[in-house]
């Protein structure tokens, strides 16, 4: 993950000054799932999103911070969860690009709910509905996942799926930008007595725009 | 009105003065004229013959022949027809005589004495307008016996030998105008000079010609090629209902995925968060499906252009080297001038 955090410090920079970027907020909203059905959070918040586009190369950062309330008074309590998710996309053939990146969700307070990070790793399929009207479906792994309650997930047990719409609006100045994440981790812990499922599963919607440089 | 008045006046005084320079004045002449006239052929013999004896113009003199020529034919004495329409010939080469109004007897005559007399007739240099090297001046003329004849061109310090050859009857050349080192003929004023030989018999004629030099037209450059013309390089394609159907294919995906992937013990999925971004999906693609697709770029016509612009830009490459060839030559005018009178 700090390989790919430097990978990124030195690409995205020289590609600024020649090509697309643009930057702008975002309206979260989430659903938050960990256990079992009983422990389960929604909420909203706001967010950022960065686009760099180099060449073959492109790049979406997005950070968020969603106020996660339990859907029940019973059990559990609010929390903020904090999230950098980080992909770069390596344009292959058609509509196919690679993926590469990262994710990194922190948990505030630190035992309400797991913090999480890992690397992703997949694919992106983009296409243009029409004049400045694209939407991307996106899909993948995710490996090495840390958990702050520690745990760990099988090889396949990590899993993300994605979507995005962008909207060019004033001659492409301004971006109109939808995205859905949905992350699934079929995370298991042992404290001796053997294993225990604990997954986590989080279905995130973010709405904002962009202004293009 | 005063100025057609002249104008009438000078035309008649000239006519008069052209009749009586081609008119008969001598009396003896006119006399044997009108009793030939008047099938009188005796008298039209001695007054012809008498009037031979006198001081004529040239043209009297070809006329008194002539009479004698028509008289002797009308007389069946064809041989001294003949003799005198030999005459005729040698004063006036170019003379002829019309079919329609001539007896028979006297054309024979007169076709037998050209046989019998060494000239060199209808010597006419056609007018021709051309590309120096690239074009040539005819020329024609009759030879009435066979003979050695020589073609020259006469001007200023220049001289030169158009062709030799025995010719016997017409005589057609081309003369491609230019010098031996193959440059043009200089501007300026030139005689066709024609000399026949046979024996001790010789003639000769010529004909004054003009050569001016001008500059040759070069070509335009092109713009477009005739009956070809540009094609559009964007073309719109048909409404299509393609983005409703991916945005569909897509948001489906993303929300079945979700539900599948979804893990059990964590109850059903939430659609709400991929459900608001896939309607918007779903949305965009059905605006875009109701909106004019945007023009596509039409790969063959785009092929096409190309090919077009480039054979202009050949043609004009080739249309630049050919204006500065031509710069580089000369457009020759030939003109035949109005010879001297004898």
């Amino acid at each position: 993950m700090k390989a790919l955090g430097c990978l990124l410090l030195l690409v995205v920079p020289g590609g600024l000054a020649a090509q697309h970027v643009a930057i702008g907020p975002q309206v979260v909203f989430g659903d938050y799932r960990e256990v079992s059905s009983d422990l389960h959070y929604r909420g909203g918040g706001i967010g950022a999103k960065a686009t760099l586009e180099w060449k073959k190369f492109s790049a979406d950062i997005a950070l968020s911070k969603v106020k996660y309330k339990p859907t029940s008074s019973v059990i559990g309590t609010q929390f903020d969860a904090s999230e950098v998710d980080v992909r770069l996309h390596y344009y292959i053939s058609g509509p196919v690009s690679a993926e590469l990146g990262f994710i990194n969700r922190k948990a505030d307070p630190e035992f309400e709910a797991q913090s999480v990070g890992a690397v992703t790793a997949g694919a992106q399929m983009a296409y243009l509905l029409g004049p400045g009207v694209r939407m991307a479906l996106h899909g993948g792994l995710m490996f090495g996942a840390k958990y702050s309650g520690g745990g760990t997930t099988s090889g396949l047990g990590a899993l993300q799926l994605g979507l995005g719409l962008t909207v060019d609006a004033l001659h492409g100045r301004v971006r109109v930008t939808g995205d859905y994440g949905f992350q699934r981790f079929s995370r298991t812990t042992n404290d001796g007595s053997g294993p225990l499922r604990a997954p986590i599963q989080q279905s995130l919607g973010r709405i904002g725009f962009a202004i293009s440089f | 009105m005063n100025a057609r008045v002249v104008l009438v006046a000078v035309m008649a005084l000239g006519g008069v003065a052209t009749l009586r320079a081609q008119t008969i004045q001598n009396p003896t002449l006119r006399r044997a004229q009108q009793a030939f006239d008047n099938l009188d052929y005796r008298q039209a013999l001695s007054a012809g013959q008498a009037a031979l004896r006198e001081r004529l113009t040239g043209f009297e003199r070809a006329r008194a022949y002539e009479l004698l020529g028509f008289t002797y034919s009308g007389m069946d004495s064809i041989l001294k027809a003949v003799d005198a329409f030999k005459q005729v010939v040698l004063l006036e080469p170019e003379r002829t005589l019309d079919p329609n109004r001539t007896s028979p007897k006297a054309l024979s005559a007169f076709q037998v004495a050209l046989t019998q007399v060494l000239v060199v007739r209808q010597l006419v240099v056609d007018s021709v307008t051309f590309v120096g090297g690239q074009g040539v001046v005819p020329l024609r003329y009759t030879v009435t016996q066979p003979a050695r004849v020589v073609t020259r061109v006469v001007g200023g310090s220049t001289s030169l030998r158009i062709d030799s050859t025995v010719a016997n009857g017409q005589v057609n050349l081309r003369w491609p105008a230019r010098l031996p080192n193959g440059d043009p003929v200089p501007a300026g004023n030139y005689t066709i000079v024609v000399d026949a030989t046979v024996g001790q018999n010789s003639f000769s004629t010529s004909q004054p010609i003009r050569v001016s030099h001008g500059s040759v037209d070069t070509l335009a450059h092109l713009t477009s090629l005739p009956g070809y013309t540009y094609l559009p390089e964007t073309e719109v394609p048909p409404k299509s209902w393609r983005p409703m159907g991916l945005a569909l294919v897509y948001t489906g995906i993303a929300l079945a995925g979700t539900s599948a992937l979804s893990n059990g013990d964590l109850g059903s999925a939430s659609l709400r968060e991929g459900g608001t971004i896939g309607a918007g999906i779903v949305l965009a693609g059905f605006i875009m499906t109701l909106k004019k697709p945007a023009p596509q770029p039409a790969r063959g016509n785009i092929l096409y252009n190309q090919l077009l612009r480039d054979q202009i830009t050949r043609r004009n490459a080739e249309i630049a080297q050919e204006n500065t060839r031509r710069r580089q030559q000369v457009a020759l005018t030939v003109a035949a001038l109005p010879r001297s009178s004898r």
